[in-house]
């Protein structure tokens, strides 16, 4: 038989073949998550804002992960992975200089460039601020790109929170909005609000909803009800954008695993406006 | 198109030739028990083309059940290499159905990004369909393979003239070069003959709904009940994605060797059938039930395919409705439903 193999720089040869990167630093976030810092040998990852990488560990697999870092010179990029299985106990493991395969980026970003001059509503759930985060970063970077900035985060119960310095920060900022929610809190350690993500919104000050942008990242389950209170608020579909997670095992449109209708999520999104999806049946 | 004719026995002689000639594995359509399958043929004598329907389609050939895509030792990422294992395929007999199938393939697998594994392997083949000979009870590909879509991948087409001689259809000139050592008689039968001889075997079965209609009527019923009412009699045992020739969904995995120093990363089949096919880390499973997965396998072919692709996403061999213990995956009778209770 006939075996035709090679190792392609460009990774044109096979769409299944990674790149190397290499693990520049890693800190402990929560029990379950994780904050890596990778590096391309080769080349800057050239992603956008909310794009996905599929990472690779030898005679373990692949999975998608976000990239949490908004672009930069350095070659380097963020992501905060949650310990939930196989390929992220692996990458868990690792330590730094240890070397991991990369496919990607994939998919669509958070359109940052045609949201400039608009105000920003950011929705985020759990790990759903780990993808959101590099829209974050660059808005607020670009500061006076934006009118009002609004971010707003949840999580499960106070360990489960995400990125502490940079929240501590933000909550700090006389010119932006945060607030911040945990579903539950048993141990008397958290004096912040308390209740589900939707909570928040009547303490919001007046949002225009003519002028805003509402950009939603979290689990499945939470789309639905802040949709519904984003209508409350007369924010029209155009005007919400949500990033969306499915099984993935190709990432680039073959493997079938990601299909809602005939969207892929991991080529049509995950970034989309829901005005575009909201009749997919299947896609929220 | 050029039309040239082959007696039958000069056919099996120039089948034999090819084998013996080894220039590319000769496939064709064989006999196993009372059934039929797609195998190497190392004697033209055990090919036979007067069949009703293979237990799986072609598309093994070119997705295999299981692929091996990369290797590389274990825990090193910078050790992947890619692997594309092909060799030159001649395959004899594919019906018509199942080439508008592979056609469907070539293009999902070429179109946004190009799957050389995949590709490489069709570039790699020859293809020689035919039209069937024999009935097959579940069969209805007369009603949803309109048009040109069979040759698109097909090289030469045969069909039997019922008077021991095939007029081949040359399709495409790598098919003619193939065909060249052939001892070929010119085509004598008028068109309406050849048309007729196409058309011998009328499906017993025919799509309820014109195909043209299909997407708008099953969008208008994405909420029918019929999804649960045989939603409910599912075993989800994949049986209807596995032989299905425009089924080509799939998982991708790590193996390690024996040794446990080498491995390779492959692919095998998949189904939307099966019950975590959508299911998330964390435990979220984005079609849980029985009817959302029955539901969605027949909108990917009837919706979904159509609108992104310009294909229809079946093609009518009726393996589905045969393999189905519970006798409900066949699109027939799924669409009958639908239309009976309204
Ligand atoms: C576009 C996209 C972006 C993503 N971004 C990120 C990201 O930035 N960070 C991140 O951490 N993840 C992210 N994910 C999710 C990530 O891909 C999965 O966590 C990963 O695939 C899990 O792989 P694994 O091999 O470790 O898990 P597997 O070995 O496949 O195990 C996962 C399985 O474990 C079980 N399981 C895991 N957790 C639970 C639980 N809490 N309750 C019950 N069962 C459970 C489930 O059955 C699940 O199927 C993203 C996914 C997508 C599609
Ligand atoms: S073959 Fe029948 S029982 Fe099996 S998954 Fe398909 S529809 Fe369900
Ligand atoms: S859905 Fe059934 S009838 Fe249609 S192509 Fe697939 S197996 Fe054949
Ligand atoms: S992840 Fe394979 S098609 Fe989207």
């Amino acid at each position: 038989m006939a075996i035709n193999t090679g190792v392609n720089e460009t990774g044109s040869s096979s769409l299944f073949l990674p790149e190397v990167a290499t693990l520049i630093d890693k800190r402990e976030m929560t029990d379950v998550d994780s904050f890596f810092t990778f590096k391309l040998k080769n080349r800057p990852l050239g992603h956008r804002y909310g794009q996905f990488v599929e990472l690779s560990i030898p005679g373990i697999g692949e999975a998608p992960f976000s990239i949490s870092s908004p672009p930069t010179d350095d070659h380097t990029f963020e992501m905060v992975i949650r310990k939930v299985g196989q390929v992220t106990a692996a990458i868990h493991s690792l330590s730094p200089g240890d070397v991991v395969g990369i496919r990607g980026p994939f998919g669509t970003s958070f359109p940052m460039e045609d949201l400039k001059g608009s105000s920003l509503l950011f929705v985020t759930g759990g790990i759903g601020l780990v993808p959101a985060r590099s829209a974050i970063l660059y808005a607020l970077n670009n500061r006076g790109a934006y009118k009002d900035i609004t971010i707003l985060f949840g999580c499960r119960d106070p360990g489960q929170r995400l990125f502490t310095d940079e929240l501590a920060a933000w909550s700090t900022r006389e010119d932006i909005t945060f607030m911040e929610t945990v579903d539950k809190c048993e141990d008397g350690t958290w004096d912040g609000h308390v209740g589900v993500i939707t909570t928040l919104f009547p303490n919001l000050k007046a949002i225009d909803p003519t002028d805003t942008y509402a950009i939603i990242v979290g689990p499945p389950v939470m789309y639905k009800f802040v949709i519904m209170s984003l209508h409350d608020m007369e924010i029209s579909d155009k005007r919400i954008i949500v990033s969306l997670e499915r099984n993935m095992k190709c990432g680039v449109g073959k493997c079938g695993h990601c299909q809602i209708n005939n969207l892929y999520v991991c080529q049509d999104g995950p970034v989309f406006y829901y005005d575009d999806i909201k009749l997919l049946k299947e896609a929220i | 198109m050029d039309n040239v004719t082959i007696s039958k026995k000069d056919f099996l002689d120039f089948v034999e030739k090819k084998i013996q000639e080894g220039d590319s594995k000769v496939i064709g359509v064989v006999g196993k028990g009372s059934s039929y399958v797609f195998d190497r043929l190392e004697s033209s004598s055990r090919l036979c083309l007067d069949y009703d329907v293979t237990i799986l389609p072609p598309k093994k050939y070119f997705q295999p059940p299981r692929e091996v895509l990369l290797r590389f030792i274990t825990k090193k990422a910078d050790s992947y290499i890619t692997e594309n294992a092909n060799e030159p395929l001649t395959i004899i007999g594919i019906h018509y159905y199942d080439l508008a199938a592979i056609s469907l393939m070539d293009r999902a697998f070429s179109e946004g990004n190009r799957d050389e594994n995949y590709l490489k392997k069709r570039e790699n083949s020859l293809l020689i369909g035919m039209y069937p000979t024999q009935a097959f009870k579940y069969r209805f590909a007369g009603s949803v393979v309109k048009g040109v879509q069979p040759y698109k991948a097909a090289d030469l087409m045969l069909a039997d003239m019922g008077d021991g001689n095939y007029t081949v259809e040359i399709v495409t000139e790598k098919g003619r070069a193939y065909l060249s050592s052939a001892v070929q008689k010119p085509f004598t039968y008028s068109l309406e003959e050849l048309e007729n001889a196409k058309k011998r075997i009328k499906d017993d079965q025919k799509i309820p709904v014109p195909i043209e209609m299909s997407p708008d009527f099953l969008v208008k019923n994405h909420g029918h009940p019929v999804w649960e009412v045989f939603g409910e009699k599912c075993y989800s045992c994949g049986s209807c994605v596995l032989v299905c020739p425009t089924c080509y969904c799939f998982d991708v995995l790590d193996e390690v060797d024996l040794d446990l120093k080498n491995g390779k990363r492959i692919r095998v089949w998949d189904g939307c059938m099966l019950e975590n096919f959508a299911t998330c880390a964390g435990g979220h499973n984005f079609r849980k039930t029985k009817a959302a997965r029955f539901r969605h396998r027949i909108f990917r072919k009837g919706v979904n395919l159509p609108l992104k692709y310009n294909y229809y996403g079946c093609v009518g061999c009726g393996r589905c409705a045969h393999a189905c213990t519970s006798s409900i995956a066949g699109p027939v009778k799924v669409l009958t439903y639908i239309q009976d209770n309204q």
